[in-house]
């Protein structure tokens, strides 16, 4: 079903620019397509066994998978509030704890109503799931208890929205984003609009790795702030910088026309000192000499962008927002 | 684009009436300010549906301009913390003066005509005390400095003209100091507020927002038929925290804070840079060019539709609801639910696009 849908597409996707389509075919839509299927396995192995210990293998996957297309922040992520029922974080208000708190406090029914989409943002999604399984205010949880139901009820609301997106994807924005600039269009108004989109999600994914995946724990140096390392408490804070990095290097090689030889080197770059940092959640972030590494891959990072700039903007003849980027 | 000699030249032959107004400037009724591709940026007069009327060279990026009542003449200021603002005569396509700010003060980007347009108002800073300031200036004398009141409060940015001999002031909290460009001085204490000012320089009435919400910057305001004001506001602490960034206001009573719900109001990362109510009062609209979204409330602050547009900011009344701009050189037309095209060009739109009132 999928790959005639997939050849449906193609066959209507002519006026776009090269890198568009690339970005769609061989980047956004497999993506979508392993996420959509790592959150139905979550799912699945959730209605078989719901306990903490057996979910975690399939919870490990179902994040990997959302590092593959969290950058992918145009289209359907940004329709219904999907991005951040899916990921709930930066948390600057501590609102996943609060809510999952609560609903477990209560015993609230709407985890077996099956509606639970009906719930806030804050308690949806791969970080409401983690703290059931791996914070240990909530974890430890017995088969028939509450909490196992409330991790059915997120893993299958994390199925839905997969699969919407996978959907919302394939037989709606790729079309949106290949048809940019034909008449009645009206989200891009020029096919250089849906490249300035896609390069937007490229500059502000590797931001949200530099400022935020590691400027958040960094904090600053007087004041390092590692409890607040993104999913830390199921060990993948650096996981997801190298996951991300990677699924940002796809994304840039996929999107440029052209040869990006330094944009390559800077991936790599980063991607070796990530790889070899050594601490899965920044907690080397509070000591100085651990601390310097974690520096020198943010600078890594924002050497990325730098490279991005200068020669993957131009060539697709994109640029930072004028208003956005300004400020008054 | 049409051509503005050729317009002037069959103006010129058909009549030489002075006073005809902003009719002599080809009728515009919108302002905005833009970069062209070259780099190079123009204040330009458009008609209802975003076509060019005018186009006249700015030397620098600007940030607002004013639009006179009656006479073809626009303000176009400096970005703060600027110490210049330009009266372009948009008939001759020239500016007719430069505005010096006062020894020891600068502009922070906007002004406002009063008494008919025989008075323009400009937003300002007292740079020794941080203290905020109206100046003020009688366009009949060439536009000379004829005096300033003091604007209720720090950092005062957008300001509108509420009555006559009223100004509603948005005092933004943020001390800025021009040695350090735009470094905010005061984030922790900051106290921004909402001011009607009599020109005599009586503080009439003043809004507060409540004490959790006092690093949120009171920046741009929108006025409806009836004098309800709206505010937009810039929020100086996480982009995610998802405070409210609209506020309605009536005269004697309390504000009213609007936001939409959490997902929506995340997206818009704390950040309002243009308010407008649609011409009947009735909506009001704010955009967020950081979360390229423009959010539409009724005039009791309920949420009721989210528009996604990159890098959209420029917001004004327009035919059956509002005109919108962004940096992509887009102008849209939003009436009730969609957006849609009305016109693109090969321009970055800068942050405000000015309904002219005449």
């Amino acid at each position: 079903m999928r790959s005639l849908l997939t050849a449906t597409f193609l066959l209507t996707a002519a006026p776009a620019l090269a890198g568009v389509n690339d970005v769609i075919r061989d980047h956004a839509l497999p993506g979508t397509a392993r996420f959509a299927s790592a959150t139905a396995a979550l799912d699945a192995a959730a209605q078989a066994n719901c306990t903490d210990t057996a979910l975690r293998p399939a919870y490990q996957e179902a994040f990997d998978a959302w590092m593959g297309i969290a950058h992918l922040t145009l289209g359907p992520l940004e329709e219904d509030g999907r991005g951040l029922a899916i990921a709930f974080w930066p948390d600057t208000r501590g609102m996943v704890g609060r809510s999952v708190a609560r609903l477990v406090a209560e015993e609230d029914p709407i985890a077996t109503s099956g509606e639970y989409a009906e719930v806030s943002i804050a308690a949806r999604g791969l970080f409401a799931l983690e703290r059931l399984l791996y914070d240990e205010d909530f974890a430890g949880y017995g088969a028939e208890s509450y909490s196992c139901a409330l991790a059915q009820a997120m893993a299958a609301d994390l199925a839905v929205l997969g699969r919407e997106v996978d959907t919302a994807w394939r037989e709606d924005f790729a079309t949106t984003l290949s048809s940019a600039g034909e008449a009645g269009n009206s989200r891009f108004l020029s096919p250089r609009e849906a490249s300035q989109a896609l390069y937007t999600a490229l500059a502000t994914g590797l931001e949200f790795v530099a400022d935020q995946r590691l400027g958040r724990p960094m904090g600053s140096f007087d004041a390092p702030k590692p409890q607040v390392a993104e999913a830390r408490r199921s060990g993948r804070s650096l996981r997801n910088v190298v996951l991300s990095l990677e699924a940002l290097r796809d994304f840039a090689r996929t999107l440029s026309d052209q040869p990006t030889p330094e944009t390559d080197a800077a991936f790599d770059r980063a991607l070796t000192a990530a790889r070899g940092l050594e601490d899965p959640i920044f907690a080397g972030v509070a000591d100085p000499i651990s601390r310097i590494r974690v520096e020198a891959l943010q600078n890594d990072v924002r050497a990325i962008s730098e490279a991005v700039g200068t020669e993957i903007a131009p060539a697709l003849g994109v640029s930072v927002g004028f208003n956005s980027a300004d400020g008054d | 684009m049409p051509s503005r000699r050729h317009f002037l030249a069959g103006l010129a032959a058909a009549t030489s009436l002075p006073a005809m107004g902003w009719a002599a400037a080809g009728s515009p009724v919108y302002l905005a300010a833009a970069r062209d591709p070259s780099g190079a940026y123009a204040l330009f007069g458009l008609d209802g549906t975003g076509h060019d009327i005018f186009r006249i060279p700015l030397p620098d990026r600007g940030h607002a301009a004013a639009a006179h009542p009656t006479a073809p003449e626009a303000v176009a200021f400096a970005r703060r913390p600027g110490r210049f603002a330009l009266v372009i005569d948009c008939e001759k396509g020239q500016v007719a003066h430069r505005l010096e700010a006062p020894v020891g003060r600068h502009f922070y980007g906007h002004g406002a005509f009063l008494q008919g347009g025989a008075i323009l108002a400009t937003s300002e800073n007292e740079i020794a005390t941080g203290e905020g300031r109206i100046g003020l200036w009688s366009c009949a004398k060439g536009y000379a400095r004829i005096g300033e009141i003091a604007s209720g409060g720090i950092g005062p940015h957008e300001i509108r003209r509420w009555a006559e001999d009223v100004l509603v002031v948005a005092n933004g909290g943020i001390r800025t100091h021009p040695d350090s460009g735009r470094e905010k001085l005061n984030i922790d204490g900051m106290r921004p507020n909402l001011s009607y000012v009599s020109l005599s320089g009586e503080v009439l009435e003043q809004v507060t927002l409540p004490d959790d919400l006092h690093r949120n910057s009171i920046r741009h305001l929108a006025l409806a038929p009836d004098g309800q004001v709206a505010f937009a506001m810039q929020w100086q602490g996480e982009p995610n925290d998802a405070v409210p960034l609209l506020g309605l206001h009536r005269r004697g009573q309390n504000p009213v804070l609007a936001e939409a719900d959490l997902a929506e109001q995340i997206a818009m990362q704390g950040y309002a840079g243009s308010v407008a109510f649609a011409a009947d009062g009735g909506a009001v609209g704010i955009t967020s060019p950081r979360g390229g979204r423009l959010h539409l409330f009724d005039s009791e602050g309920g949420f009721f539709a989210s528009h996604r547009r990159a890098d959209v900011c420029g917001l004004a009344p327009g035919r059956g609801g509002f005109v919108a701009t962004d940096g992509l050189g887009g102008i849209l037309s939003l009436q009730e639910a969609t957006l849609s095209r009305l016109t693109t060009a090969s321009r970055a739109w800068d942050n405000h696009l000015v309904a002219i009132d005449a």
